[in-house]
């Protein structure tokens, strides 16, 4: 008698698709044993092509950066002199060097409280449960920051000029004193410093508003039965819950506020006197408009080690526990 | 009594949000009047007299059409978003789900470098690329973004969390290593790759330092380039500025406002997995 599976079943009985085994008992070919499945390299194979542009673009160029800061190395020339340390010794007493750096250091003490401050602001505000319209209300709070920075740039030039400027005809109106915001030395910076909190604040709302969505109700409920007013509330439980994502966002927060340019180039050209002129901006006159490479090359990588301070300083200083529930 | 207060909150939130907004509002109202009117005294939001005209000048008569560095833009996002996350995953997955000699030292060596501010490579990238005449091209926009250390983290904290029962499964079936990186981790994946994308496409749309560096003629300007260049002229006029800003700004805001929870979920994701 013929057995019921002597022949395959019928196609449209099979409705489910299997993956076909595939017998491994023939013979394999060398390039088979040396890069195939069960090989040694085989793993090595999937971070190729990561490592090709990793290698070109981040590995070598950073040790080539650091030894051509160690040279003079004026574009023109195409001849590397080694100095050794000269570029790094001779930076202090550059005057443009000092106001880059001050300029940057004022920068980063400005941004990041108010950009940080603002954003958990906004996200509780969205997060408040008796709102209704949130797509309305985020689209208007968070949405800048998909815009073009050079869209924003101008836009804020625009307002903030000094005849006239929107926010000048208001101050005027309000009876305060105008300022020529863009081109006084006190101000330029700080004009900055608003349009780039007007621009980036939303990345941050988001950020906490996801924080703050996952905290359990309880801890809350639990805080209100226990007479906790809504500023203790937020001081002992809402503050302590947000810690990972508040760390994470003040090291991003920082080390971004570090690499101010576009905003500067665009709004103020380094300011008045030199009064808004950051470091990646002399960076890039340094070796872009003067050509002198070896020498934008040491501010570079001060810059580099300011920042890696900066982040680890951080990292021993804000990353104890994490809270258990 | 609370109703109406919970009522007068909201109105003043919305109040505020729209005070918050009204950069924007400005400029379109600004794009729309004629030139001689945009700078008056007193202030009108809404234009005297609606003109399309700085719209027209600045699509038609640039020296420049506004759309191509638009298109470029949009083009080099793209193309660094396809190679990124390929490179990425691909080693992502490496990291995760397979095993190799030097796994974790090649790992931590990835992860260092995130640390390390792309502005410290400006002046080797370029003298490298300019030995490679590869300067104002392309290529130069393209290529060095597409490393991204951040993007094998993200991918490999999210494809350790796949499990691996489904892997060994497909295992038993057969299936090749491959073939799970292709048919079963990608697709799962989506959530972490369309993070990804969102995170390098807003990277690369307001790269502002290297494309001034890399680049230098007009056909290959990007859109924050581009602007940036009106102002080079003397007297800016701005309607036509604030027309050629709208043009590039509202296509975003658009697709914010439609795009809007698919944006903020990948965000979110990138910020609570890092």
């Amino acid at each position: 008698m013929r057995g019921i599976f002597s022949s395959p079943p019928p196609s449209y009985l099979l409705k489910v698709r299997t993956l076909k085994a595939k017998p491994k008992t023939r013979i394999k070919t060398g390039l088979e044993k040396s890069i195939g499945e069960n090989s040694v390299f085989y793993p090595y194979l999937y971070l190729l092509p990561y490592a090709l542009f990793f290698l070109i673009f981040w590995v070598y160029p950073l040790f080539d950066g650091f030894y051509v800061s160690l040279c003079r190395y004026d574009f023109a020339e195409t001849q590397r002199t080694f100095i050794a340390f000269k570029h790094y010794i001779s930076l202090p007493f550059d005057p443009l060097f000092r106001a880059s750096l001050i300029n940057t250091l004022l920068f980063v003490l400005e941004t990041t409280p108010l950009i940080i401050g603002v954003g958990l602001a906004f996200a509780l505000l969205l997060n408040l449960p008796f709102l209704k319209g949130k797509i309305v209300l985020r689209v208007l709070l968070i949405s800048p920051f998909m815009l073009s920075m050079a869209a924003v740039c101008m836009t804020w030039e625009w307002i903030l000029g000094p005849q006239f400027g929107l926010l000048n005809y208001y101050f005027s109106q309000l009876r305060l004193p105008t300022q020529a915001w863009l081109l006084e030395r006190g101000w330029s910076l700080f004009a900055v410093v608003l349009t780039t909190l007007w621009w980036t604040v939303g990345f941050n709302t988001i950020l906490f508003l996801a924080g703050l969505q996952e905290i359990p109700d309880v801890l809350h409920e639990a805080a209100k039965i226990d007479g906790a007013g809504r500023w203790s509330n937020f001081w002992y439980i809402t503050l302590p819950c947000l810690r990972p994502v508040l760390l994470f966002i003040i090291v991003m927060q920082i080390i971004a506020s570090f690499k101010i340019f576009g905003q500067v180039f665009i709004m103020t050209g380094g300011g008045p006197a030199e009064s808004s002129r950051v470091m990646v901006q002399h960076i890039y006159e340094t070796g872009f408009q003067y050509y002198r490479m070896g020498e934008a090359s040491a501010i570079a990588w001060v810059l580099f080690v300011i920042i890696m301070v900066f982040t680890l300083a951080q990292f021993k200083v804000l990353s104890k526990q994490t809270i258990e529930y | 009594m609370k109703k109406i207060n919970l009522a007068v909150i909201s109105a003043l939130i919305f109040a505020f949000a729209l005070i918050w907004f009204s950069p924007i509002l400005w400029m379109v109202s600004t794009s729309l009047k004629p030139e001689k009117y945009t700078i008056e005294w007193p202030i009108h939001w809404i234009p005297r007299s609606v003109t399309l005209e700085n719209y027209y000048s600045v699509i038609f008569e640039s020296v420049i059409n506004i759309f191509r560095p638009f298109f470029n833009s949009i083009f080099i996002a793209l193309a660094v978003i396809v190679l990124t996350l390929l490179t990425s995953s691909l080693a992502a997955y490496a990291f995760a789900q397979l095993r190799f000699k030097g796994q974790n030292v090649l790992f931590f060596l990835v992860i260092s470098t995130l640390m390390i501010p792309e502005e410290v490579l400006l002046v080797p990238r370029y003298l490298l690329l300019y030995k490679f005449q590869m300067i104002n091209s392309y290529n130069a926009l393209i290529l060095p973004m597409v490393a991204s250390p951040f993007g094998i983290f993200l991918l490999r904290q999210f494809f350790l969390g796949i499990p691996r029962d489904l892997q060994d499964a497909a295992r038993i079936d057969g299936c090749s290593k491959f073939r799970i990186y292709y048919q079963i981790i990608l697709p799962l994946s989506k959530p972490a790759l369309a993070a990804l994308a969102i995170f390098t496409f807003l990277a690369n749309w307001n790269s502002f330092t290297w494309p001034l560096i890399a680049i230098d003629s007009i056909e290959l300007m990007t859109v924050p380039i581009f602007l940036a260049t009106f102002h080079a002229f003397g007297v800016i006029m701005w309607g036509r500025l604030m027309a050629a800003v709208a043009c590039v700004t509202l296509p975003i805001l658009i697709f914010f406002c439609i795009a809007q929870r698919g944006i903020i979920k990948g965000i979110t994701l990138t910020g609570l997995k890092g």
